[in-house]
């Protein structure tokens, strides 16, 4: 049994009296693949967030790498120094360019050589296919184009996790595949991945594990192929059927 | 133009200096107040958050004639030492200018998406590093149009100086008509001095601009996000 990288335990986030997260626990562990899937507003990204301390957390415990986390604590920088995020809205920072983009962090936050860090960099945008964009400024480039330096941008930093949240909803249905196409590959390498997603069926192919969530629980937490050719739960069949269809 | 106002006009010139030195002062000292009471109004404490405000609000209120005043006649009172002509000038245009300057911090610190600071403290960087590399260089761009506003504005206002009697570019033009006899000609003279100095800020800030990039689509995206 290999030891869990990350592990909720009974974890309750609350926005002032909503309940967002209500007892969440689930272990992770290296090379795994969970898909979130779910209704919306039902505490996908919220969970996502807690895992580095975006959120804080009211109740129960987070632990990366057997460490809690704790948002607002100091130690929680050692928490996102190995976990890498990827947002829906990409959050490249505009004033740089895609490759000062990739290079910030790991100059900054993990004080590594600026060529060491050039020479990984240009690797990366090698892998997610933008050699050519490389001095671009993230409004020069499309949607997909700025999810996949993003995507760069957090595997810069040689994260042991990477947090997908919803990294597919801002682009438009032909830059999804683009995009997708990069997830696939860092799957294929054994990456420990959470994604938080609303593409069923890249989550029924790559995904290795899916946690169907609903009203700030889990309601299912299986194998995907296996939960999208038959749910368990009637809530789960529910909201597949509506999206397979 | 007579002649002999044509003689005075060097003096009037390095007089214009004066003023710009002067506003520069206040303006920089401005800035570095500004800046800190904008991170104040920002401030998890909220006793600081109202103290910011009422700084704020406090020193745009109040004429800047009434604040020189106060340091220049207040000062010998009440710190029982003299302020300088300079030194009260200085003084009041920089209290004036902070709290423009506080004004201008804060609005383009917000203007920055909630999305840039949450990658940067994904990324694991520090509160100061996110500021200084995420944040500030996109404030900037924001903060820099108003910010010649407020340039020119105290440029203007250090004509006030005059009041208290520091020889700067107004008090220098009204010294110069006395010379010269009367007449509306010095003063068209100092008119034109103004125009000549707050033009060339103009014309610095749109360099300015140009050079940061304001108006680029790429700062909208950074305020959608």
């Amino acid at each position: 049994m290999t030891t869990p990288i990350l592990e909720f335990d009974n974890v309750v986030k609350r926005f002032g009296a909503r309940t967002v997260l209500n007892g969440i626990s689930l272990s992770v562990v290296p090379g795994e693949i969970v898909c979130f899937i779910g209704p919306s507003g039902t505490g996908k990204s919220t969970l996502l967030r807690c895992v580095n301390g975006l959120e804080t957390i009211q109740g129960g415990e987070i632990r990366f790498d057997g460490e809690p986390v704790r948002g607002g604590h100091r130690s929680i920088t050692a928490v996102r120094k190995r976990v890498g995020m990827i947002f829906q809205h990409f959050n490249l920072y505009p004033h740089l360019t895609a490759l000062q983009n990739v290079m910030l962090a790991p100059m900054i936050v993990h004080k590594e050589q600026r060529e060491i860090v050039e020479k990984r960099a240009r690797g990366l945008f090698e892998r997610v296919r933008l050699s050519h964009r490389i001095d671009a400024y993230p409004a020069e480039l499309s949607g997909g184009e700025q999810q996949r330096v993003a995507i760069a941008r957090a595997l810069c930093a040689e994260p042991r996790l990477l947090a997908f949240d919803e990294p597919t909803s801002a682009l438009d249905p032909e830059t999804v595949g683009e995009v997708l196409a990069v997830m696939r590959d860092l799957a294929a390498e054994g990456r420990t991945m959470l994604v938080v997603t609303h593409e069923i069926r890249f989550a029924a192919d790559v995904g290795t594990r899916m946690v169907f969530m609903d009203e700030g629980k889990i309601v299912e937490d299986g194998d995907p192929r296996q939960m999208v050719a038959a749910a368990s739960s009637e809530r789960a069949r529910q909201f597949l059927g509506r999206v397979n269809h | 133009m007579n002649d002999s106002l044509l003689t005075y006009l060097p003096l009037m010139a390095k007089a214009a200096g004066t003023s710009i030195w002067l506003s520069w002062l206040g303006l920089l000292l401005g800035i570095v107040v500004g800046a800190g009471i904008a991170l104040l109004r920002r401030s998890q404490i909220v006793p600081l958050r109202w103290l910011a405000l009422i700084y704020t609000e406090f020193w745009r209120s109040i004429p800047i004639l009434i604040v020189m005043f106060f340091a220049y006649y207040g000062a010998p009172l009440l710190l029982g030492f003299d302020l300088s002509p300079f030194t009260a000038a200085t003084l009041a245009l920089a209290l004036h200018a902070s709290a423009s300057m506080a004004e201008i911090i804060r609005a383009a610190l917000a203007s920055v998406g909630r999305g840039q600071w949450e990658a940067a403290q994904a990324a694991g960087m520090s509160g100061w590093q996110v500021m200084r590399y995420v944040a500030a260089p996109q404030a900037l761009r924001v903060a820099l149009p108003p910010s010649i506003g407020v340039f020119i504005t105290t440029l203007k206002e250090s004509s006030l100086a005059s009041v208290i009697g520091y020889i700067e570019l107004t008090k220098t033009g009204l010294l110069v008509r006395d010379a010269t006899g009367g007449g509306l000609a010095p003063l068209l003279a100092l008119g034109a001095f103004y125009f000549l100095l707050n033009y060339a800020i103009s014309l610095a800030g749109l360099a300015a601009e140009r050079r940061f990039h304001v108006g680029r689509r790429q700062d909208l995206v950074g305020a959608m996000t």
